[in-house]
């Protein structure tokens, strides 16, 4: 009994334990998993964060006249699992440590991040396409001596035929 | 008149739950009473079943990681560890030793984490609440170092499978060492009052007994078979991860009582510290820190690994599909709750809350 009454002293001269929140702002880590925000330049659509969002957090519909896409994460539904955050080949999506997502009821379908991602037209064949981020294309083509800012704004098969040409002049200009 | 009808009726039967019996968690339990000895105990279970197992066949592999850390919040890690763990097996993904050793980390710090929140739960029971408010201020650390390394208090989502999601630094692991530093001394003062505090050994001595035979006979797993003297260990009798190049005791005690289980919870939360004192200074700086979405081929496989409360199981099998067919999982707590019976036989009704905190059972793991 002595022995604990002695820890409680040394509490009781420490003072409160707990946060003053919300007469002062709570500490809250940098990697403190608070709300899923989204990064519309670096998305490409490729829907994985939907496919590995447990919780069905993610919508990711067309827009009616198909020139985009209509991104949604409800804050609500979301479990701050960050699975999309980890398998986002883009790093499109990330975190953020403010967890102050409380409000009124009137305003819970409010409670999402929402973002209109256009298409562009692809620079060879005009077919709607979104740029692929530069820093992926540089990891794609690390090794190769190919201009990365011409084929970023080509579609797949667009890039594919531009690469090999290039390839091929490449190949040609090469002294014997 | 009535009084007197009242005391001539000896035996009667108690509901005790389903609510608020130990922990916040449902169960209920019917109990025989002679005066205020418990004579017989019908343990119903079932309130929280939400069907995960099946909840699980209708989600994809990589859903499954985050839906098994929901099952429970105390061995919020073990789960999907255990869950990677099978499906690991299945595919024949090798894990790097730098994905091992952070597993490892992660799995030692919810155990630390654990185990002090049901010493302190032993605390609150008996109603000695300022030395459970102390334990939890002690835990409360732990927390700390999970949120900051993590992101979160409980769910730390440090699993995927083939690997880790997250990566650590050296500020990182700087923090996460002074916090267990402080935590170890906290913890070191914590199990001198509980080994030597006269009112908490009068509660707490003698009472739900089990004998290392019986423990045996029941197949008790965890901190429950250990406070028997019965030393088993899934880290030390079937290594998985980097456990069998780690330095750690299997703590047991002889006790046989609801203090000596106590008692092996806090000194194992030693040897997690040392086990995290090891891994801080020699993680591998190289290798990946996990595959990115490997495909899972049909067939089917099991892992098995030590959650704070005892040996956890995982089968999962699968037809090739991006789904399971099947997974199921076997807590410690199945095991340990049967014993329950054993345990409260001849004990006073005021003990039975601390027996069946105890055995530390998670109910939500068990009902799934």
């Amino acid at each position: 009994m002595f022995k604990f009454l002695k820890v409680l002293v040394r509490n009781i001269l420490q003072g409160p334990a707990t946060e003053a929140f919300p007469l002062k702002p709570a500490p809250t880590p940098d990697r403190f998993r608070g709300r899923v925000t989204i990064n519309p330049d670096l998305c490409v659509g490729c829907g994985i964060c939907r496919h590995v969002c447990t919780a069905g957090a993610i919508n990711i519909t067309p827009s009616d006249d198909k020139k985009g896409y209509h991104y949604t994460v409800w804050y609500n539904s979301c479990c701050l699992c960050s699975s999309c955050r980890y398998y986002c080949p883009t790093n499109a999506i990330s975190i953020v440590n403010d967890w102050h997502t409380s409000h009124v009821q009137g305003d819970k379908f409010k409670m999402a991040e929402h973002h209109y991602i256009p298409y562009v037209a692809c620079e060879g064949c005009g077919a709607p396409i979104r740029v692929l981020p530069a820093h992926i294309a540089a990891k794609i083509y690390v090794n190769s001596p190919i201009d990365v800012s011409k084929i970023i704004r080509l579609c797949p098969s667009c890039r594919q035929i531009a690469t090999a040409e290039r390839q091929g002049e490449l190949h040609e200009s090469k002294p014997e | 008149m009535e009084t007197k009808q009242l005391n001539e009726t000896k035996s009667f039967s108690l509901p005790l739950g389903p609510i608020h019996v130990a922990l916040e968690e449902p169960m209920y339990f019917k109990l025989d009473l002679e005066g205020e000895k418990v004579k017989h105990v019908d343990v119903t279970s079932g309130h929280v079943h939400r069907g995960m197992e099946l909840i699980a066949t209708k989600r994809n592999f990589f859903q499954n990681v985050v839906l098994t850390e929901r099952v429970c919040s105390l061995c919020s890690n073990s789960h999907p560890l255990t869950y990677c763990l099978a499906v690991e097996n299945l595919a024949g993904i090798e894990v790097t030793r730098r994905a091992q050793a952070l597993r490892i980390l992660a799995e030692e710090i919810k155990r630390v984490a654990s185990h002090l929140f049901n010493v302190a739960i032993l605390a609150h029971i008996i109603g000695y609440k300022s030395l459970f408010m102390h334990v939890m201020e002690v835990r409360e650390i732990m927390q700390d170092v999970k949120e900051t390394i993590y992101g979160n208090r409980m769910n730390i989502g440090a699993n995927c499978i083939g690997g880790v999601k997250y990566s650590i630094n050296n500020e990182l692991l700087d923090f996460a060492e002074k916090s267990i530093n402080r935590t170890e001394g906290h913890i070191k003062e914590i199990i001198d009052i509980y080994a030597t505090d006269k009112m908490l050994l009068k509660r707490t001595t003698n009472v739900g007994s089990i004998s290392a035979e019986d423990v045996i006979k029941f197949g008790l797993v965890g901190p429950v078979a250990r406070g028997s003297n019965v030393a088993i260990d899934t880290r030390r009798d079937a290594p998985y991860l980097l456990y069998n190049e780690l330095d750690f005791d299997v703590i047991t005690e002889t006790g046989c009582d609801v203090h000596a289980r106590a008692m092996v919870r806090l000194r194992e939360t030693i040897e997690s510290i040392k086990i995290i004192k090891q891994l801080i200074h020699n993680i591998p700086e190289e290798g990946e820190l996990a595959v990115l979405l490997p495909h899972i081929p049909a067939g089917e496989a099991m892992a098995r690994s030590e959650a704070p409360r005892g040996e956890l199981f995982y089968y999962v099998h699968t037809d090739g599909t991006d789904m399971p067919l099947r997974l199921k999982w076997r807590v410690p707590s199945y095991n340990n709750w049967d014993a329950l019976s054993v345990m409260m036989k001849d004990c006073e009704v005021a003990d039975v809350s601390l027996i069946v905190n105890s055995i530390d059972p998670c109910v939500s793991c068990t009902e799934r």
